[in-house]
């Protein structure tokens, strides 16, 4: 698998890069490192100047290798510079040149308009991607690059469309080599939780398990559970969680009508999950390589 | 499974001609470098600031004065086009200057640069609040009350630092305007400055203007204006109505089409610019006069931001226009202008001249994030302090502007003339475009600059404000260039590299060589 990291010389980047490189370690993966430049294409009122120009593409270049002495050695990774309107635009054109699986970017915010900033990259991003975006919540790097994927949680619900999810899921657990958790979010799907709901979350993720049992070949580790409570909050907060692991959703799936993911759900699911989201596109099909 | 090191290396350059890429070549086109000229130069706020001062200095000989400042204006931009060229760099005229005539010189040249874009910044500002007021005024209809408010100092100071954050905000984060929005504000602009001008006329043939004042051929005759103390001042007033056009010069990078594309531009900026200028500056003094009461052009309580006292009588109804006009054209001279003293800084540190941290670039906007905010700063520092201590601050900071300019342009042009000395007669274009042209500008700014300096000695010069009996214009231009000259020396103690030429050598090229 191929793993495109968007870095910026910031913490948020190095949070995605050393989520990057866990990823990385993975047998036969590849770690793209991309650095997004404006493109100046745009008209600008700013007059563009050749000398800034040349001394940001030295800079790019001083942050790039920055992020190389980062890597440990053993992972097959390359650096790349982007020209683009933007930042997503960037990372999307990157990631089509070069066939990544998966898109890194680092969640955390700063300045002061913290919040919104997680919708402005990752929002865009999510709307756009064909490929799976990966957030590396804040304090990523804090846990290094040699700790191992510890599990792989792939949170699914009812309605269809799961099966792409599931796909990407099993695909990913066998590249890390990790167990599989499935976790069902039918509770928080309805409002509401009486008996038969949870009954119908249990079958459900009874269900769901059984399919990935189906098709996980090599026999990987398996396990299924239901999420329960009132809201997302509540759900996530009574899952146990591994700080290894890394958590797989579909995008739409947890969206609610007139909602933007990011806006709302993602970014409590965010601030809930004290590990990396993955989000994969609602019609995502795995080309498969 | 190799670690592919040598960082140089793996930094794969994605689209090969990457620098040109960078450099977005062949993004803007004729129309779109013309629109980025106009912009840049900003009309409305420029005639807004200048016509006043102008016209206390030359009277009737508004336009000729507004034609000749453009002289000295074209021949230095010419030699800045060359250096630019020669050694493109983000420090301009401080790079340029420190390459020909050493460390010490290039200090102050890159010190003038800032000092002159602070001080326009603080002024953008000014004029801004003054016509966000006026703006809220005619919404709500027209209550001097509210219009009024830009007088109050504190008021006024308040609006002043919310629009100086403002503006360090976008330019911090590198949020830009897009091509069709920009075109729109362009046009914008012209068209209302346009129907400003043939208001003042229809006003003038119904017998309404204010002091109908016959357009006669002297008004174009430099030599009528009584001093050469007037002359000059004039001149270096309207020096700073086309500041900002060299841009279209330098744009040959990124234009489209033929290598011919920017020189187009240039012209065709400067020609609708100057058409614009003469028929705007005919219509304010045939509508206004330049009598000394009422609305007249020589009334030194309109004569800092004049539209903000013209636009209500000459537009009626529409005189919300002129305001939304010339905030819009302050709001993109305000973005536009920030860069400058930005990226110099940031030369500066990046070259040991300042402290690294100026140096520093915002890894996640790409803009010079330090060197930002620290002329925002400066530049809200100074409008404070001038807003009490000058009568009249718009007047005094844009004649100190008009000297500051002198300075650093003039400097600039003659070291364009010393950089390229061995290579002058190499050809008939160098010996006119390296020693002919910027020289002579470079003369007439260093004149201005001086006959400028010893008439604001005067306590009575610009709106008449001194300090320990001396002008305040001469006070300020004299603590400016002081504090630069104490600020180097304190450097050349802390940072002695880059003044023994270590970070940035002299050089003069020899025909033929061409410096990277």
């Amino acid at each position: 698998m191929r793993f495109l990291v968007g870095y910026t010389a910031t913490p948020a980047g190095a949070d995605a890069l050393a989520l990057g490189v866990r990823l990385a370690r993975a047998p036969g993966a590849e770690l793209d490192i991309v650095l997004v430049l404006n493109a100046g294409e745009r008209a600008t009122l700013t007059p563009t100047d050749p000398g800034y120009h040349r001394l940001l593409l030295e800079t790019a270049e001083v942050w790039l290798a920055e992020a190389l002495t980062l890597v440990p050695a053993g992972i097959s990774v390359h650096t790349h510079l982007e020209h683009a309107d933007s930042f997503t635009r960037g990372l999307l054109k990157a990631a089509e040149r070069l066939q990544a699986n998966l898109i890194v970017v680092g969640a955390a915010t700063h300045g002061l308009l913290g919040r919104f900033a997680i919708g402005s990259v990752a929002g865009g991003l999510l709307h756009s991607s064909h490929v799976p975006v990966a957030l590396a919540p804040e304090g990523s790097r804090a846990m290094g690059t040699d700790e191992p994927i510890g599990r792989v949680t792939c949170a699914v619900g009812t309605k269809p469309g799961a099966d792409g999810l599931l796909t990407a899921g099993i695909r990913l657990a066998r590249t890390v080599d990790a167990p599989l958790r499935l976790v069902s979010l039918v509770a928080i799907d309805r409002p509401g939780a009486d008996a038969q709901t949870i009954q119908l979350a249990a079958d459900h993720a009874q269900a769901v398990l059984d399919y990935a049992t189906e098709h996980l070949m090599d026999g990987l580790e398996v396990t299924a559970s239901v999420a329960s409570g009132g809201s997302i909050e509540h759900a996530v907060r009574g899952l146990h969680w591994d700080p290894a692991e890394v958590c797989i959703v579909g995008s739409s799936r947890l969206a609610q009508p007139h909602r933007l993911f990011l806006g709302s759900i993602a970014a409590k699911m965010l601030r809930e999950l004290p590990v990396p989201l993955i989000v994969v596109p609602r019609d995502f099909t795995e080309t498969g390589k | 499974m190799t670690l592919e090191i040598n960082a140089s290396e793996a930094v794969e350059k994605t689209t090969g001609g990457i620098s040109k890429k960078g450099l977005s070549a062949g993004s803007v086109g004729l129309v779109g470098a013309v629109v980025i000229g106009i912009s840049c130069i900003a009309p409305a706020y420029t005639l807004t600031g200048a016509l006043g001062p102008t016209v206390a200095e030359v009277g009737l000989q508004l336009p000729a004065i507004f034609v000749a400042g453009f002289i000295p204006m074209l021949l230095v931009a010419l030699g800045y086009r060359e250096l630019n060229k020669a050694m493109p760099d983000s420090g301009t005229s401080f790079t340029w200057a420190t390459r020909a005539f050493g460390p010490w010189i290039g200090w102050m040249s890159g010190w003038g640069l800032i000092a002159a874009t602070v001080v326009v910044l603080s002024n953008l500002a000014g004029i801004a609040v003054d016509f966000f007021y006026l703006m809220l005024s005619q919404i709500f209809g027209n209550s001097a009350e509210i219009a009024g408010l830009a007088g109050n100092p504190w008021i006024n100071v308040g609006t002043c630092l919310v629009f100086i954050f403002a503006a360090t905000w976008i330019s911090y984060r590198d949020m830009q305007t897009t091509q069709k929005v920009q075109y729109w504000l362009v046009g914008f602009q012209l068209i209302v400055l346009v129907g400003f001008g043939i208001m003042a006329f229809v006003h003038i043939a119904s017998g309404t203007a204010f002091d109908p004042t016959p357009v006669s051929l002297s008004w174009f005759n430099p030599f009528a204006v009584t001093s050469f103390s007037a002359f000059a001042a004039g001149l270096s007033l309207s020096i700073f109505i086309f500041w900002g056009w060299d841009v279209t010069l330098t744009m040959s990078e990124e234009t489209k089409g033929s290598r011919s594309t920017p020189g187009r531009a240039a012209t065709l900026t400067v020609i609708i610019v100057m058409v614009l200028y003469l028929f705007v500056a005919i219509a304010a003094i045939s509508f206004a006069g330049v009598g000394g009461v009422g609305v007249g052009l020589g009334n030194p309580e309109i004569q800092g931001n004049v539209f903000f006292a013209l636009a209500g009588p000459a537009l009626g109804p529409f005189a919300i226009l002129m305001s939304i006009a010339v905030l819009s054209s302050s709001a993109a001279s305000l973005q536009s202008t920030f860069v400058s003293p930005a990226r110099t800084l940031l030369a500066m540190g990046h070259y040991g001249a300042l402290p690294p941290a100026y140096a520093k670039v915002s890894p996640r906007f790409f803009t010079p994030g330090y060197a930002t905010i620290a002329s925002a700063i400066v530049a809200a520092g100074f409008y404070t302090i001038m807003r009490f201590v000058s009568e009249d601050v718009l007047w005094d900071t844009i004649t100190t502007l008009g000297m500051m300019i002198c300075f650093y342009y003039g400097l600039t042009a003659f070291a364009c003339v010393w950089y390229f000395r061995r290579q002058w007669f190499a050809t008939v274009r160098n010996a006119f475009f390296t020693l002919v042209f910027p020289l002579i500008g470079g003369i007439i700014l260093a004149v201005l600059f001086c006959t400028t300096l010893v008439d604001s000695m005067d306590p009575n010069y610009g709106s008449g404000s001194e300090i320990f009996g001396l002008g305040l214009v001469f006070v300020l231009g004299m603590a400016i260039l002081l504090i630069g000259a104490v600020i180097m020396f304190v450097q050349s103690k802390v940072r002695p590299a880059f003044f023994r030429g270590e970070t940035l050598s002299l050089a003069a090229p020899r025909f033929g060589e061409h410096e990277e």
